[in-house]
């Protein structure tokens, strides 16, 4: 076939048309390299046909472009803006500063370490409550074991000769002990039963010596309670009273104040 | 702006926002047209135009300008999706609701806008065309038939359809000179 021949086969038409065989088209195309003509007379077909669908053209509604236009474009900056991210969010999956996690680290440790601080603190604070607690109670017990060791003392002591002082008409029921060493003419006083003192008084001890009160010293009271307690000392003595006294005593018992009494 | 056929294809190939732009303008009512005519379906269409331009577009490398020009290049691919999508499940279904009055209603709406690449009167030479010419290149050019569905399509011999078709273009090609 030659090249007018080829021309007017339609081969070129068929092929422009996108109609050809697969063997027309490997025809066209053997053709074409070897006749440069053939190309300017496919291209004036296509021309043609070119020239005839712009003239059946439909136009298609303004978005199409629009949608195309970012769909193309936004696309390619779509990829370019996501593949940022990415490398980012594997930067942030891999390697977190290492003073963030010092940071957070810290933070946690110093929530824990106030919490401790704070249960610590209290448990502390009970503790030295509790100690004194115990300390005061040791004081108090040391205190009263130490009276109740004297007064127990006074009392078993072998040369402690009792002297029983029995209440008067004033007080029937006032009940008072002397223990008298006989070695020593030591006197002690265990004024436990005695009434309660009216504020502003005071019991005061007389000793009777050859038939008159001689004063003895005044009985106190430790934090409100009696204790058993030394006196004044005497040789000889026919009796003891106690009388109820002016707060430091009198010089001379007042009788008619007299509580308790001795029989000797 | 016009540009060449040559300086598009070089701007083109080298990714320029501007040129597609242009293509686009330039060739996208051709390119629908031939779509409309094998769906009737205007939104499809439209689709099956956006789709096609997409794949222009990603594909620009492998146009080769020996084997032909650039619309011939551009009709084949948008051609192909078109009837891809004919033969796609979904097709048939929307062909059936399509009604073939509106398809009409929807061209004879568009012939005004045709108007502006039709500053030659190509339209005019066109309806010259005597009508087993324009019957036997539309089948071929605007609905994708092949050489053996024309036959059957037209009742002629096989080997008649590439005669018939060189002497339809051949007219066709005349009238458009004149």
């Amino acid at each position: 076939m030659n090249k007018e021949e080829f021309i007017s086969s339609g081969l070129l038409e068929l092929y422009a048309l996108g109609i050809s065989s697969p063997e027309e088209k490997l025809l066209v195309e053997e053709n074409l390299s070897q006749f440069p003509e053939l190309k300017e007379e496919l291209n004036d077909i296509e021309g043609s046909l070119e020239s005839y669908a712009q003239a059946n053209a439909l136009q298609p509604s303004s978005d199409v472009k629009e949608k195309l236009m970012n769909r193309v474009f936004s696309q390619e900056s779509k990829v370019e803006s996501t593949q940022a991210p990415v490398v980012s969010i594997n930067k942030r999956n891999t390697s977190i500063p290492f003073y963030k996690f010092l940071a957070a680290a810290s933070i946690i440790l110093l929530f824990g370490s106030i919490v401790l601080n704070y249960t610590y603190y209290r448990k502390y604070n009970k503790a030295t409550d509790d100690l004194q607690v115990a300390q005061q109670k040791i004081e108090q017990t040391d205190a009263s074991n130490e009276a109740m060791t004297k007064d127990l003392e006074v009392v078993t002591n072998r040369y402690a000769r009792p002297v029983v002082l029995n209440g008067t008409a004033n007080s029937p029921d006032a009940v008072a002990k002397i223990f008298w060493m006989k070695n020593t003419g030591q006197v002690y006083i265990d004024p436990t039963n005695l009434p309660q003192v009216p504020a502003g008084k005071q019991y005061q001890l007389w000793a009777i010596v050859d038939g008159k009160p001689v004063d003895a010293g005044l009985i106190t009271t430790e934090k409100g309670t009696y204790h058993i307690q030394k006196m004044k000392s005497f040789g000889k003595a026919e009796a003891f009273a106690i009388t109820l006294e002016k707060e430091g005593g009198s010089p001379a018992p007042t009788m008619s104040e007299m509580v308790v009494i001795s029989k000797m | 702006m016009i540009y060449s056929e040559e300086d598009l294809v070089v701007l083109l190939k080298s990714g320029d926002e501007s040129a597609f732009s242009y293509l686009y303008d330039h060739y996208s009512g051709a390119l629908n047209g031939i779509i409309y005519k094998m769906i009737n379906d205007t939104a499809m269409a439209e689709d099956i135009l956006q789709e096609a331009f997409v794949k222009i577009w990603n594909n620009f490398s492998s146009y080769d300008s020996t084997k032909g020009r650039l619309f011939t290049w551009m009709l084949n691919i948008t051609r192909n999706l078109a009837i891809d999508t004919i033969r796609s499940k979904g097709y048939k279904k929307q062909s059936k609701i399509q009604s073939s009055e509106i398809a009409v209603g929807n061209v004879s709406n568009n012939i005004n806008e045709n108007e502006r690449f039709d500053g030659l009167g190509i339209r005019k030479q066109v309806t010259l065309l005597k009508e087993d010419q324009k019957r036997i290149i539309d089948l071929a050019y605007f609905e994708g038939f092949t050489q053996n569905e024309i036959s059957q399509q037209l009742g002629i011999p096989l080997g008649t359809v590439k005669t018939r078709m060189r002497a339809a273009m051949s007219e066709l090609k005349r009238l458009l000179q004149n």
